[in-house]
């Protein structure tokens, strides 16, 4: 094999190879931090990278394999992970100055479960600071650049896993999403990207603060759907080290794949997405569902009458249970955060306890506004973002202009990179962004299945009939360095 | 609001400029604007909710 092989590499390819003996993990291994090497200080995805330790992991996995102990498929598959979930002896930094120097002493359950699944950890992704904001323009570790165009954003907050699977310096990852920071750059960099059911993966050494209580969930990047099931199998499952997670058993989600869903009927959400789109993504999520309809699927239109108080619900939960956790540096560090973060952290000091609980109630109207819509359909399909990926430029000035409209990425509902995605964060429910097309540029779009609570395998099946049909996870970013300028990190690792 | 920032100033030590405390004071304002519909709905008999949890559907 050789290192421009792995853009076509899947898990559930590869893996099978590893088990019958024709492929190393070392080598494989050896193949990715090569090219990591090479890409990486075009991409800036990763912010350490574990090169001794994934060598010997690699090596543990090929002898247990040889020796006749095998795991499962991910055992001797490269992973990464996003830098706010706790990794054993290895720096983990949230994306903040505050962390810049934390070597936890425990694993998160997400990345302990991988290593007993014999995965190989490559290393740590950047993101946005502290996970609060969609672009991973990191003050502290530079910016990560989009692998379908550099001079543009992956995305974020996890935009270094999604550029790193997206580029192949990793075969998958895990991130989280506190309002679609795993959906957002799946869709920005044309990978999947699944949050599963509230409870589903335990949240236990995800840093506290980069993800409300009750909003943030982690989940996986891979490059299909079929892969994505496999990893979702691996780190699903009750944790006790996390309250909130669910005892509900752990499906075999790769069963639900290759299933017909001709006459499984889809919801789609009147009004709230619409507005949020620009033309071209309109256009490329209007002939996914043409194709969905195509498979036999029935569409049909549904409403949830208090969707537009979506936005104030996931602003007051999430800011608030976020300030709550960093009230402790917010008093002894307060200039360690970018100002931004600083005065956003504030300003969720302000919002009144009253505030929090009436969001919550008015959360329970919509969960059962939610819940209606499901004994009527399957799944829901809504796009993951209303934009391609923006420039860097664009970020820095904070709007773009297009379709003849300025668009604010912040204004008076929040993030306007977030408006698709957090409907699922304020339901709980599990949400995959599969890519679903491409803009006229060339750059990645993505369309969301949502399913009911647990029905991550009625997602699997939509998402994977989708991609099998429509193909475009085929497609590669093809990309140089030519003419960029990368952003110099302030705390290098 | 603005006295609402300067009170946390002082309580937490942030050492915040006039510019920043009227900055803040903006952003807070527009928060409570997004809030206000929130308290509109008729939330009677409605009780918040805390968990997603499959055994709690019907």
């Amino acid at each position: 094999m050789k290192e421009r092989d792995l853009e076509g590499l899947t898990i559930s390819g590869v893996s099978a190879q590893i088990r019958r003996g024709e492929e190393s993990p070392v080598e494989l291994t050896k193949l990715y931090l090569a090219r990591i090497k090479s890409l990486n200080p075009i991409l800036n995805a990763y912010m350490t990278l574990m090169e001794k330790q994934a060598l010997a992991d690699a090596k543990k996995a090929e002898d247990e394999i040889k020796g006749g102990n095998y795991r499962g498929p991910l055992q001797g598959i490269p992973f990464s992970i996003k830098d706010n979930l706790a990794t054993k002896g290895v720096r983990t930094t949230a994306g903040s100055k505050i962390l810049s120097e934390w070597e936890p002493d425990f694993d998160a359950t997400v990345v302990a479960r991988l290593k007993e699944a014999g995965a190989v950890i490559l290393g740590k992704n950047n993101m946005h600071e502290f996970a609060s904001g969609g672009t991973t323009i990191n003050p502290y570790y530079g910016t990560t650049h989009n692998p379908w165009d550099i001079k543009r954003i992956p995305g974020g907050s996890s935009g270094g896993s999604a550029a790193a699977v997206a580029a192949s310096i990793s075969m998958a990852s895990i991130g989280t999403d506190n309002a679609g920071s795993v959906r957002n750059p799946a869709s920005l960099c044309g990978t999947v990207g699944l949050k599963a059911t509230y409870g589903r993966v335990s949240r236990f050494g995800g840093v506290h603060g980069t993800g409300g209580f009750s909003t943030d969930h982690f989940g996986v990047f891979t490059k299909t759907v079929e892969d994505c099931a496999l990893v979702l199998g691996a780190i699903a499952g009750y944790d006790p080290r996390d309250p909130l997670s669910s005892d509900e058993p752990v499906a075999n989600y790769s069963e639900s794949l290759g299933k017909e869903v001709k006459g499984l009927r889809v919801g789609l959400i009147k009004g709230y997405f619409d507005e949020l789109m620009v033309g071209e993504v309109k256009g490329v999520f209007g002939k996914a569902v043409k194709l969905l309809e195509s498979l036999g699927m029935k569409a049909e239109e549904v409403s949830i009458p208090h969707i537009n108080l979506i936005p104030a619900v996931q602003t007051a939960t999430s800011r608030v249970e976020n300030a709550a956790s960093q009230d402790h540096y917010l008093r002894t560090r307060p200039r360690d955060y970018s100002p931004n973060l600083l005065y956003r952290h504030i300003c969720a000091l302000m919002i009144p306890a009253a505030t929090y609980v009436t969001a919550q109630r008015v959360r329970r109207i919509i969960c059962q506004e939610f819940e209606d819509v499901f004994r009527r359909v399957q799944v829901i399909a809504a796009p993951t973002m209303g934009i391609p990926a923006p420039t860097i430029e664009e970020c820095d000035r904070g709007f773009l202009e297009v379709d003849g409209k300025r668009i604010d990425f912040q204004d008076a509902r929040g993030n306007f990179g977030t408006q698709c995605t957090i409907p699922f964060n304020v339901t709980g429910h599990p949400a995959l962004s599969v890519c679903c097309g491409f803009s006229s540029s060339g750059l990645p779009i993505g369309m969301q299945i949502v399913g009911g609570p647990f029905q991550e395998g009625m997602v699997f099946q939509v998402a994977h009939a989708y991609e099998r049909t429509a193909q475009w996870y085929l497609k590669k970013p093809e990309f140089s360095g030519k003419g960029m300028s990368v952003t110099e990190p302030a705390l290098s690792p | 609001m603005k006295d609402e920032v300067r009170r946390l100033n002082d309580e937490y030590g942030f050492n915040l400029s006039e510019a920043e405390i009227e900055q803040i004071a903006k952003q807070a304002e527009a928060a409570r604007r997004l809030f206000q519909p929130l308290y509109e709905v008729d939330l009677t008999g409605v009780m918040p909710i805390m968990k997603i949890d499959k055994k709690e559907r019907k």
